[in-house]
């Protein structure tokens, strides 16, 4: 495949694969409470999560290393542990909350209730892992979730002043409910900025055989993808500003949500939301469960790859075969996916400096990454973006849980 | 060669270039009045315990009599250390791959596997 | 003959190293080994701080952005002759000699 086209997949594949129900609960939230507000936060995680997945990019294609088998190679079995259970524990939180995503736009759909639709959904993944190879799931679901572009086209039929929507991108404090507006910022950082996407991309630079030829496309496709992919969040946010918040009208219950696009785009509007959200939550469910496995098995050595029969790799298979379920039972609890979805973008920035250290020890590493180690810029707002969030979570989550 | 850094934990390969495990430990040979000798790598077992927490192991050897399923490979079946740890095994026949050839059985009565 | 006993490097790694006067030289972060012929020889260990927090700021070196804001120390590591080390209790190593004699 010529390297442009790659480009161009690569580019796309990180737009249509950005939208979650993460990004897309938080960016409601945000607009919805605060109108332009918290465009900043989203800002802020993007280009964090542009220079992180860059960063994942290159390990892969200089070291030759997938991050968790670089992470157990440097720092041992004991120092290992620690990212892998916290990011194992909040990536599963993460990949219920995608699963709940999916029930809910079924729900929406159909009027059949959430809770009836975990096992088809549950079933439906594990068989798309199961028969499927890494090019279906990395392109076929972001593909299709260029769906979502119609959040960017409401967007532009409810006409943003540019005004108000560039003075949203310096921050700003909030003129009511400080410790929701701090609660909110930091999960629209914790939902950019979430760990499997660095998991799942290393892991998907050493199954299409990156080297250091591709340190270029590597900066394009983060770069361009994820800062594109952030138009979109941005997209609902300008949405749910224009709808929910002039109308005064909060985000408290899911059901509200897809009025944010049946409003400027009429019937249409609420079918392209709910496909957006099911097909947007398919994907990232996918890569969630292929990350979880992707992280046990190389941190251990096992065999893995999504390309591979199971049997060739049934350890690998056997984690995500297991998580599935596993994260399907958090939604039959009847627990509100909204909340959950929130919550554990909360938790993800609140884990943040967890992921975050071991990559940037690694990509200041010569012995992995030679002459390509990390500048002083990449290095000061990763670390910088990171640690800000993890303290903001500390005191902004007690404070939403006992105070709201 | 740094032996913490640039044998253990690293990823083992064998002669047909498919992942085995990572080097949990290695084994040092002490004789007296001679330098230490590295003897070999082992793969799998309650190797990993013992460096997570000693008590942890101490108990897990007494319930399985032993080390576990592991794979002791003489340092001169070492082939090459580099990227990873590449060895004159093969790995299907090893003990390394004890629990993948168990998740092999219990996924084989699945379709499509 | 002499007498072969084996030692596991992933269990030697982390202890603390006492020297012939009881003081405590360091922890072993490393262990170095040369071909000789066909097999590997050890010929050193690196010893590294004895504190846990001067290893935690070890770490914290490691990022240049800390290390340009101050935080973060450079450990201090001694590279010891693997024959000084005595295992006959693997638990707890000890130096031949006392650091004292060095300077």
């Amino acid at each position: 495949m010529s390297k442009l086209l790659e480009i161009a997949l690569g580019v796309v594949t990180g737009i249509g694969g950005f939208l979650e129900a993460g990004s897309l609960a938080t960016a409601a939230q945000a607009g919805a409470a605060f109108g332009f507000r918290l465009v900043w936060a989203l800002a802020l995680g993007t280009v964090c999560l542009a220079f992180m997945v860059e960063m994942a990019g290159r390990l892969a294609s200089v070291s030759h290393h997938t991050l968790p088998d670089a992470m157990r190679e440097r720092f041992g079995i004991r120092f290992f542990l620690v990212p892998l259970v916290t990011v194992a524990l909040v990536s599963f939180l993460v990949l219920a909350s995608e699963i709940g995503g999916v029930c809910l736009a079924l729900q929406f759909a159909t009027g059949v209730p959430l809770r009836w639709w975990v096992a088809p959904v549950i079933l439906g993944l594990w068989l798309f892992l199961w028969k499927g190879t890494f090019g279906m799931v990395e392109k076929g679901a972001s593909l299709l979730g260029l769906v979502t572009i119609a959040f960017v086209v409401g967007a532009l039929k409810l006409g943003p002043s540019p005004a108000e929507l560039a003075a949203g991108l310096l921050p700003s404090l909030p003129g009511h409910d400080p410790a929701k507006y701090w609660f909110i910022a930091v999960s629209i950082v914790g939902a950019s900025v979430s760990p499997y996407l660095f998991y799942f991309y290393s892991a998907g630079a050493v199954e299409d055989g990156w080297d250091e030829s591709y340190l270029g496309i590597n900066r394009i496709v983060a770069g361009g993808g994820m800062a594109f992919g952030g138009g979109i969040a941005a997209a609902v946010l300008v949405c749910a500003a224009m709808v929910l918040h002039s109308g005064g009208i909060q985000v408290d219950r899911y059901e509200q949500i897809p009025m944010i696009l049946s409003s400027p785009l009429g019937r249409w509007g609420f079918r392209l939301f709910v496909a957006s959200l099911a097909i947007g939550c398919f994907g990232a469910a996918l890569e969630i469960a292929l990350a979880l496995a992707y992280l046990v098995a190389q941190g251990l050595g096992w065999r893995w790859g999504e390309s591979l029969q199971p049997r060739q790799a049934a350890r690998f298979a056997l984690v995500y075969t297991l998580a599935l379920p596993l994260a399907g039972l958090v939604i039959v609890t009847g627990i509100d996916p909204l909340k959950l979805t929130i919550f554990s973008m909360a938790l993800t920035a609140l884990s943040l400096p967890v992921t975050v250290v071991p990559l940037l020890v690694l990509m200041n590493d010569p012995q992995y990454l030679g002459d390509h180690t990390n500048g002083w810029l990449g290095n000061a707002a990763v670390l910088a973006v990171s640690v800000v969030a993890c303290v903001v979570a500390l005191v902004a989550i007690p404070l939403q849980i006992f105070g709201g | 060669m740094l032996l913490g850094r640039d044998v253990l934990d690293q990823q083992v390969i064998d002669v047909a270039g498919h992942e085995m495990g990572k080097v949990d430990g290695v084994g040092l040979e002490l004789r007296d009045g001679e330098p230490a000798r590295v003897a070999f790598i082992v793969i799998g077992g309650t190797t990993l315990l013992w460096r997570i927490h000693a008590g942890l192991a101490r108990w897990a050897e007494r319930r399985l009599g032993g080390e576990g399923h592991r794979a002791r490979i003489p340092w001169q079946q070492v082939l090459k250390i580099g990227v990873d740890v590449k060895v004159d095994v093969k790995a299907e026949r090893s003990r390394a791959l004890h629990w993948e050839r168990w998740a092999r059985h219990v996924i084989r009565r699945i379709p499509g596997s | 003959m002499s007498a072969a006993r084996e030692v596991r490097l992933e269990r030697l790694l982390g202890k603390l190293v006492v020297d012939a006067a009881g003081v405590p030289v360091g922890r072993i972060e490393e262990l170095e080994a040369e071909p000789a012929g066909d097999a590997y020889l050890v010929t050193h260990a690196h010893l590294g701080p004895e504190s846990h927090v001067a290893r935690l700021l070890a770490f914290g070196h490691q990022l240049p952005t800390l290390r340009t804001l101050g935080i973060g120390r450079k450990p201090r590591m001694r590279r010891v002759p693997w024959a000084w080390l005595d295992l006959s209790d693997p638990e707890r190593p000890r130096l031949r000699r006392s650091v004292l004699e060095d300077s």
